[in-house]
């Protein structure tokens, strides 16, 4: 059990408003972290501090330490950062390009892959990996706008996948899919912890204890709660846990 | 009685929009029945290809390539400058300038539009053409490289706001999707910014060339107004715009002179014609894509 990202009394602000408070969480390598809790709990505020992407928000700020394999992320290159922690939003959004270069466009850019014949294997395995190659590989050049909702999270997923990072933060991933590709989803999120290591952000309780090996309480900016799901869902040990996952509010 | 209202609305809509298709039908025709009976007295190639614009000598000559190549320097000058300059503005506005700055930036460039084109004119007539003259050694600066600099001065206002709404409606995701994937802002910016906005940027630029092409006043002021093919862009030009401006008043209503006037407009109207259907050609294209 080794920590790949270990995160120290974490305090976020918007406007000074603090939204995340004092957070201590670990997240183990190759397991699936569900992260549940109701709207204005914190958890996205927390994704987004890990990948960084708050940085783009003037009216935010932040106290504390985060560390991926014992560096501080905020010692790292932004773009480094996002290169090893890739983000799946929860609105599946494929670049205004076609299929084939929304996956090339990244490591293209981080200078990943060199050669062509190496770019068109690159694409075939990650399709593949995201169980998306059958429907696809006859129309590689077309424009991904024009796939279907769950096929586009899933080439969102062989993007992330392409620069091949090593933690892979899921932001709710399934919330505009329909239950036959949010299983195709869930499938493949417990294939891909044999290799990366996943948080799940996820307003689905039952979506978090179908798929996370441990699941993360948060609520009003604060971590109730962390455990292994099985126990969390089962015995949990703070009120407002077996309130939330009972669906007696939030 | 609501539906007489209803009825009558909806016809006073539908005259409103006809009337604007009206009109240019009506412009057109009326420029092409003048163009056209001068094409045939003077004929068509003698006024295009003509190289010598005499209207007023005996006998007169009317040919109008000192115009086209003098509207065609003093254009291609003015998108050169323009166009670069329009869009990095655009750029650094919607990306770059914190946002408080950026609407102050935004209606500065705004009200660099509503300046009217005389003013440009002499305003440019006063300080850059003297400036030019000394800086290149020239022996005059009423030439069609001031011009060109005094037009792109003009079109770089629409060209900002215009790209600068595209640019600003690239959705956020998108941005966010190529910066999460460990793309820089640079990056993200010339593949995925510039590329969504493209489209809007493309309108941008045509019609930032649309108001050169068109624009007369600050022209007729600065380029020096010489009939004559120029063979560098330090030289004086006349344009087609400019030509008909200032000789449309001393000409004989119904002689050659008057009509050839036309001509040019004409000549003018196919040009703008054919610059906006290929805007339309690459707004289709990048469209389907």
């Amino acid at each position: 059990m080794v920590d790949k990202i270990k995160i120290e009394n974490l305090s976020c602000y918007y406007n000074k408003k603090c939204v995340l408070d004092s957070l201590d969480l670990n997240v183990v390598e190759n397991e699936i972290l569900g992260v549940i809790g109701p709207a204005n709990s914190g958890k996205t505020t927390f994704l987004r501090t890990i990948n960084r992407m708050n940085d783009f928000d003037v009216t935010y700020s932040r106290k504390g330490n985060v560390y991926l394999d014992g560096d501080d992320i905020f010692d790292i290159d932004a773009e480094n950062l996002r290169r090893r922690v890739g983000t799946l939003f929860a609105m599946p959004i494929p670049l205004p390009m076609s299929i084939y270069d929304n996956i090339t466009y990244a490591p293209k850019r981080l200078g990943l892959v060199a050669k062509k014949s190496d770019l068109d294997g690159m694409v075939e395995r990650v399709l593949k990996y995201a169980s998306l190659w059958d429907e696809v590989k006859d129309r590689l050049d077309a424009s991904a706008m024009k796939m279907s909702g769950g096929q586009q999270q899933r080439l969102c997923i062989a993007r992330v996948l392409a620069i091949n990072p090593e933690v892979i933060l899921f932001d709710e991933p399934c919330s505009g899919l329909d239950p036959i590709s949010t299983a195709k989803v869930e499938e493949l999120m417990i294939e891909l912890k044999e290799k990366y290591t996943i948080v799940l952000v996820t307003n689905n309780v039952k979506q978090a204890s179908r798929v996370s090996d441990r699941t993360a309480f948060f609520l009003m900016g604060k971590l109730i709660e962390v455990d292994k799901t099985g126990k969390l869902f089962v015995s949990p040990k703070e009120k407002e846990t077996e309130d939330y996952i009972t669906g007696r509010f939030g | 009685m609501r539906k007489t209202l209803d009825f009558i609305v909806e016809k006073i809509i539908f005259i409103c929009g006809i009337a604007s298709i009206i009109f240019v039908v009506l412009i057109f025709s009326f420029l092409f029945k003048e163009g056209l009976s001068f094409f045939k007295d003077f004929g068509v190639l003698n006024f295009i290809g003509g190289r010598f614009w005499y209207p007023s000598s005996d006998p007169a000559s009317f040919g109008i390539l000192p115009l086209i190549v003098g509207s065609v320097f003093v254009t291609i000058g003015a998108c050169a400058i323009a166009v670069p300059i329009g869009i990095m503005t655009a750029l650094f506005i919607s990306e770059i300038v914190p946002k408080g700055i950026r609407d102050i930036l935004k209606s500065l460039v705004e009200l660099m539009a509503a300046i009217p084109s005389v003013v440009v004119g002499f305003v440019g007539m006063i300080t850059l053409v003297s400036l030019v003259k000394n800086i290149f050694n020239l022996p005059t600066g009423l030439t069609a490289f001031s011009g060109s600099i005094m037009l792109a001065f003009m079109a770089v206002p629409t060209i900002v706001t215009i790209s600068e709404d595209a640019i600003r409606s690239v959705p956020w995701q998108y941005k966010q999707g190529a910066l999460a994937l460990g793309a820089t802002k640079w990056q993200t910016i010339r593949r995925i910014v510039l590329k969504a906005a493209m489209p809007g940027i493309i309108a941008a630029v045509m019609l930032g060339i649309g108001r050169v092409i068109g624009e007369t006043m600050a022209v007729m002021m600065i380029t020096g107004n010489a009939a004559h093919i120029p063979h560098s862009i330090f030289e004086p030009v006349r344009t087609m715009t400019a030509a008909i401006a200032a000789e449309m008043g001393e000409t004989v209503r119904g002689g050659m002179h008057y009509k050839s006037l036309f001509a040019i407009g004409l000549v003018l109207f196919l040009i703008t014609f054919l610059i906006n259907f290929i805007a339309d050609l690459f707004l289709g294209k990048s469209k389907n894509t």
